[in-house]
């Protein structure tokens, strides 16, 4: 067996066997796996979200202002509107059908009073004094039971109540944690992406490039970013040359949001790639891949990269926490996700107002928050561990 | 030494210099002036009024030329007038400032005291129950949105269970004096302090524990133990001394995060510090207040970097600047 | 942790229990909006404006019926009481007043207010080194002349004859005595004045204020502290020291008045939302407190941007005003605390009119929606909406981010238009990007919803006038956001000014509503209400509902 033959002999088992300490290692980690099931579990939320309203029935943008923050396990009624809409689409169904039940109706004296066809329905379903409507139940057909089915689904419940405008806030939950969740890691990516180019840069050439951005990196990393966010989160995009027109349409307050964010959280990850590449700069395959000619971006993509992403794996990680701590926290000033786009930040805002009628609106999008962030920041910390098992547990 | 220094505080001028440019640049970008919104809802100010205002206010000019202005009456020492209070930004930034040096510097000492406390004694003896626990409080710190905190607090001690006021600096129109003024203050410190040291206290938490379980596996540790020496001696004698370098750090950086936490904090609990003057003065482009109030936080977050590191350099005899 | 305990346990204990309840000796009233320094000059925020009541007068004031009535002066001059008289003629017409100010008006120092105190704080108002907001109601004035042997006695001539030279509810009074050497130092500064006048310098300087109150202590972001002024012209107040404290946040506010912290809140307090909730708690609780509201004259509207082709048809405008109940509106949002309002003038306004035979009503009439848009050629589609020709009939509507208020409105709206087949699409904007760009250059696509400040029997040529219309040639100023232009609307308004006799001006300002009501670019929506929280015990409050405060009237309350 050659010398060759055996170096990639080795570095096949030991990827192997490093795949499993690695998995090894993590699951170790009680609180980074709680974390990934947490974690595991919104995100299947977040994804099935348009699913989930689909089959409770109830929609995160439907309204009824008359039913305005009541409290968690309520049953409410339909708003009159929401009935009529309902009747109106049970007529247009199968008009046929409806005049059955007018006929049987009708012939049964329902109504005392004299009604067209036309509002016949509407009159004995929608009138407060239910005792018409109980007398049509009796007749007892196909048709009138399938009404009567119908009628009895007039009412929602809410398991966690309802908010400032009547909404179901389970589902509000529900979605906010799609928009916070996809929030956070986008930005995270946005961030690693940028410290991937800047770090590199930083580390692969080195010399005053470095310094430079090695000062830069320092400088804004000691700055209170919370001011600095609030004040690039006032500014309007569209007066800025350039940029303003790419970030015209619906989405435009997530997009800058998430511009602002990545642009203050990317240092970290500048730092972690700058350190890994100078500690492999000088080693011989990357010496080697230069004598070879190989062209400075291709050895950055096909040597350094991959060599740096399991620290970038964690920093992302640890990352996607902060990035939704920052999120929730310029939506509470009211310079984040602007509504009706539901964020937990921006219930959080939402709900401040009334604290303390409506306390639960205000606590749960920020346990949600806690809970979210504290298992991205285990599941880091948990990979950090298994990738780097020298490294001691912070 | 000396020279080192001398670097860093060019290095400080040279950074503030570039973020005031940036800063108003930016704060010029934001939509709409102070005039502009004063018009909005009052159909009563007339065309002649928005252009006379504007003209005395000198928001008629390109921003370039403001920030020139702005810059010589700063470098001349006037800190200028602000727009929202109309009087000058010199007296209203100096109590604020009073305020939110107090409020960051006693959750600064309290998040220590409890962190160190906690992760040393949590490092001696990693993976065991109280280490658990500890870990866990210390995540759950980091985690926490401190905003919502500061919102739980009051739900809890200023409505269920009403101990603290729920908002505010001191008691208005008491006239305490003396110690009985200090505990009037400390009542309305409780609650902003405790929702600004969660977080503190976490990160401390965490650093101290690593570093105290790094310095316990160090060899000369391991020998003083073995020689005998009294555990507590070890502890704090050997081991605390090693670990306490990397705090300083992290104690410098944390002033960044502190004075971040102050903006959120300082607005639920309508504390009168810089921190909440800064968000305002941004909100209702009251540029002067903004400038002043942002600067003079970064200043204190840089200079406080600076004095870290000269620290780390007198803590650890193998570090020395040039 | 058990640090933490000891010391919740420490300052648990040590903290006052029961704060000293509201009575005749000090009052709390907390307010959400910051106030400036109290020189009324410069003063702008409503919240300076609501304090400085409370300490310093005015020539005119408003009470809570919306009529004008003599503060500091004797009696306002008008032409009936001969205290007016009209000179010249045509565009030469101008008028003269004299006033009067009461014998017993003095400073809190002691020095009576004069007619040289009125002239000085028109002199230093008309400074162009001295940033007053609406300076009109100074400019108007052309000269002073003060009677050398009473002082109080003084006569203003008017540039020109305009019908309500005598209503200066905005025309403050400042001490000559105390302020003449400041101006006169630093007047020829941009802004010397106000950065030094004893208003900043020396606030508790009792001599500032003539008011039943002067200020004995200012935190500026913080509170004020005024006390009973015994030089005070009127009624002497009741109440020895009121505190006003500024509490941002509105729910804190709620807090603190729950654990007695303040006793009151101003009307510059609770969001309409939040007082809602409150006054149920109030009930359900047994608290001692009464909510307040008044509907007021804030005007809630939507502004149509004309220059959208699907708005320019007036069939679709008068379709959205059809489709909308606004009773059901202010009656399923605001529990009917609110009142619905049809055009800008509000019912207490003498201008006010709901007579068919002037105007254009809109009762609510889906039928009538459906109509209109129909014969427009908007047909009904599968879908729910109406299309012509490819085109859905689809509106953007605007309003400020997080005020709920208006939110919950606008999603209202959008599920009541989508009756009509119309669909609304909601884009909210922070304050001030709404106000100071979108609504400011007419920028909205469609419909934009905010509020507008108005007065008594106000004309409403910044809003409605075609000269109004903001461009960029004319720097964007004038409020005519909608780009509304009827010339004959133009000529009322400028004949309303200079129209003496007042069954005319209401003949002209119907006919304004009748163009308004009828062209529809505009969508009234309903007046806002102003709402405060008083303890049980106190009397002697009263709302006003319009834009004098309703401390204008502090002296009268107090508790049983």
């Amino acid at each position: 067996m050659s010398d060759e033959n055996l170096q990639s002999f080795d570095d096949d088992s030991q990827a192997l066997s490093m795949q499993q300490i690695v998995w090894h290692q993590f699951i170790e980690h009680k609180m980074a796996v709680v974390g990934m099931a947490i974690i595991t579990i919104f995100v299947m939320i977040a994804l099935s979200a348009p699913m989930i309203s689909k089959i409770t029935g109830i929609d995160p943008e439907k309204q009824n202002i008359f039913k305005r923050y009541q409290k968690p396990f309520s049953t409410i009624e339909y708003s009159q509107d929401d009935k009529e809409a309902a009747i109106e689409k049970f007529i247009e169904e199968d008009a046929e059908r409806s005049q059955r039940i007018i006929a049987a109706a009708r012939s049964a004296n329902v109504l005392e009073s004299e009604v067209t066809d036309e509002d016949f329905l509407f009159e004995i379903i929608l009138s407060e004094d239910k005792s018409a409507q109980n007398r049509l139940w009796e007749l007892k057909s196909q048709d009138i039971s399938e009404l009567e089915s119908l009628c009895s689904r007039f009412t929602s419940f809410h398991l966690l109540g309802t908010d400032e405008l009547g909404r179901d806030v389970l589902m509000r939950l529900v979605f906010g944690t799609r928009v916070s969740i996809a929030f956070g890691i986008m930005v995270a990516l946005a961030s690693a992406f940028l410290g991937l180019l800047i770090g590199s840069l930083a580390g692969y050439y080195g010399g005053w490039i470095d310094s430079l951005l090695s000062r830069f990196i320092d400088a804004l990393l000691s700055l209170p970013s919370i001011p600095l966010m609030i004040i690039f989160a006032a500014v309007d995009i569209s007066k800025i040359p350039f940029v303003g027109g790419m970030l015209e349409g619906e989405n435009q307050s997530v997009l800058k949001l998430s511009i602002v964010i990545a642009l203050f959280s990317w240092m970290t990850v500048a730092r972690l790639v700058r350190g890994s590449i100078l500690s492999i700069k000088e080693r011989e395959f990357i010496l080697a891949a230069k004598t070879l000619g190989a062209r400075d971006v291709s050895i950055i993509l096909s040597h350094i990269v991959p060599n740096v992403i399991s620290p970038l794996l964690v920093a992302v990680t640890l990352n996607v926490g902060n990035s939704i701590l920052s999120e929730a926290a310029l939506s509470f000033l009211g310079l984040g996700i602007q509504p009706p786009t539901p964020s937990w930040g921006n219930m959080l805002f939402n709900a401040q107002e009334l604290i303390f009628e409506a306390p639960l609106l205000a606590i749960l999008p920020g346990l949600l928050i806690l809970l979210t962030v504290i298992s991205f920041n285990f599941v880091g910390d948990g990979l950090q561990n298994a990738i780097d098992p020298k490294s001691i547990r912070r | 030494m000396s020279a080192y220094i001398i670097r860093r505080v060019i290095q400080v001028i040279i950074m503030m210099f570039v973020l005031s440019f940036i800063c108003y640049y930016m704060l010029s970008l934001m939509p709409g002036d102070p005039v502009d919104i004063l018009a909005s809802s009052n159909p009563k100010i007339t065309t002649g009024d928005i252009e006379r205002l504007k003209a005395l206010y000198g928001l008629d000019k390109p921003a370039y030329v403001r920030y020139g202005n702005w810059l010589n009456s700063f470098i001349h020492g006037d800190f200028g007038y602000s727009r929202t209070y109309r009087i000058p930004v010199m007296e209203l930034i100096g109590p604020r400032l009073f305020n939110t040096f107090i409020l960051s510097l006693s959750s600064l000492l309290l998040s220590l005291v409890l962190g160190v406390a906690i992760g040393v004694y949590a490092g001696l003896k990693p993976g065991g129950k109280f280490d658990y626990l500890a870990n866990l409080c210390a995540y759950a710190g980091i985690s926490t949105p401190a905003f919502w905190l500061a919102i739980v607090l009051i739900i809890l001690f200023s409505v269920a269970v009403p101990i603290f006021p729920a908002g505010g600096t001191i008691t208005v129109g008491t006239n305490l004096q003396g110690f009985a003024a200090w505990l009037d203050r400390g009542k309305y410190l409780v609650l902003p302090i405790l929702s600004l040291t969660a977080l503190q206290a976490g990160v401390f938490v965490r650093f101290a524990r690593s570093s105290m379980m790094e310095a316990m596996g160090y060899d000369f540790i391991r020998t003083a133990r073995a020689k005998g020496l009294n555990r507590r001696v070890v502890v704090w004698k050997h081991a605390f001394r090693n670990a306490l370098i990397p705090l300083l750090t992290i104690v410098a950086l944390s002033m960044s995060n502190l004075f971040s936490g102050a903006v959120l904090t300082e607005t639920v609990f309508a504390y009168q510090g810089v921190g909440s003057l800064i968000y305002k003065a941004i909100i209702e482009s009251d540029f002067n207040v903004a400038m002043v109030s942002f600067l003079v936080s970064i200043f204190m977050v840089l200079i406080m970097n600076l004095i870290a590191d000269l620290l780390y350099a007198a803590a650890d005899p193998r570090i020395t600047y040039d | 942790m058990k640090i933490i305990m000891l010391l919740l346990m420490i300052l648990g204990v040590a903290s006052p229990k029961s704060l000293t309840a509201a009575s005749n000796n000090e009052l709390k009233i907390g307010i959400t909006q910051e106030f400036e320094n109290l020189n009324p000059i410069v003063a702008q925020m409503a919240a300076s404006t609501y304090i400085r009541r409370a300490v310093g007068r005015n020539l005119v004031d408003m009470d809570e019926n919306g009529k004008y009535y003599p503060a500091l002066i004797v009696k306002i001059p008008t032409l009936e009481n001969g205290l007016a008289r009209l000179s010249g003629e045509g565009k030469n017409r101008k008028i003269v007043a004299e006033w009067q100010i009461k014998d017993n008006a003095k400073w809190g120092d002691g020095k009576p207010v004069t007619g040289y105190d009125v002239e000085f704080t028109w002199t230093v108002a008309l400074s162009k080194f001295v940033s007053v907001g609406e300076r009109d109601t100074y400019h108007q004035i052309e000269k002073f002349e003060i009677d050398k042997a009473n002082p109080k006695k003084f006569k203003t001539y008017y540039r020109e004859a305009h019908w309500d030279f005598n209503q200066l509810l905005t025309f403050p009074v400042v001490p000559k005595h105390l302020e003449e050497n400041i101006f006169k130092k630093f007047g020829n500064v941009n802004e010397g004045y106000a950065k030094n006048s004893l208003h900043v310098k020396d606030p508790t300087n009792p001599g500032l204020y003539n008011g039943p109150y002067k200020v004995t202590e200012v935190k500026l972001g913080s509170h004020v502290i005024i006390e009973r002024n015994k030089y005070f012209y009127g009624e002497p107040a009741k109440i020895k020291k009121i505190i006003f404290k500024v509490i941002p946040n509105s729910g804190t506010l709620e807090a603190n008045l729950r654990s007695g912290n303040i006793d009151m809140i101003s009307t510059l307090g609770l969001p309409f939302d939040q007082a809602l909730v409150f006054a149920k708690k109030v009930e359900k609780e047994k608290l001692p407190y009464k909510v307040k509201f008044k509907p007021g004259l804030l005007y809630e509207h939507i502004d149509l941007q004309l220059k959208n082709p699907i708005l320019q048809d007036l069939n679709v405008r008068k379709a959205l005003v059809y489709g909308l109940n606004r009773t059901e509106l202010t009656k399923a949002l605001f529990e009917g605390k609110q009142a619905p309002a049809i055009h800008n003038v509000a019912p207490m306004d003498v201008w006010y009119t709901d007579n068919p035979k002037d105007i254009t009503l809109y009762p609510h009439s889906r039928r009538q929606a459906k109509k209109l848009l129909d014969s427009s050629g908007w047909k009904m589609a599968k879908d729910g909406y109406r299309w012509k020709n490819g085109k859905k009939l689809s509106l953007q509507i605007m309003t400020t981010a997080g005020n709920k208020a208006r939110e919950l409105v606008e999603t209202y709206l959008q599920a009541e238009w989508k009756k009509i087949g119309v669909e609304i699409l909601i884009k909210n904007e922070p304050g001030r990007v709404f106000f100071g760009e979108t609504v400011r250059k007419g920028k909205y696509p469609a419909l934009a919803m905010y509020a507008w400040i108005s007065s008594p029997e106000s004309t409403p040529r910044s809003t409605f006038h075609s000269k109004s219309i903001p461009t960029k040639e004319n720097g964007y100023s004038g409020q005519n956001s909608m780009g509304w232009s009827n010339p004959k609307v133009d000529a009322a308004i400028d004949a309303i000014d200079v129209e003496f006799d007042a069954q005319k001006r209401i003949k002209l300002a119907h006919r304004i509503l009748g163009y308004y009501t009828d062209e529809v670019p505009v969508i009234p929506l309903f007046y806002r209400s102003d709402v405060a929280v008083i303890p049980n015990k106190m009397s002697g409050h009263k709302m006003n509902g319009h834009q004098a405060p309703n401390t204008n009237h502090v002296e009268y309350w107090t508790f049983k």
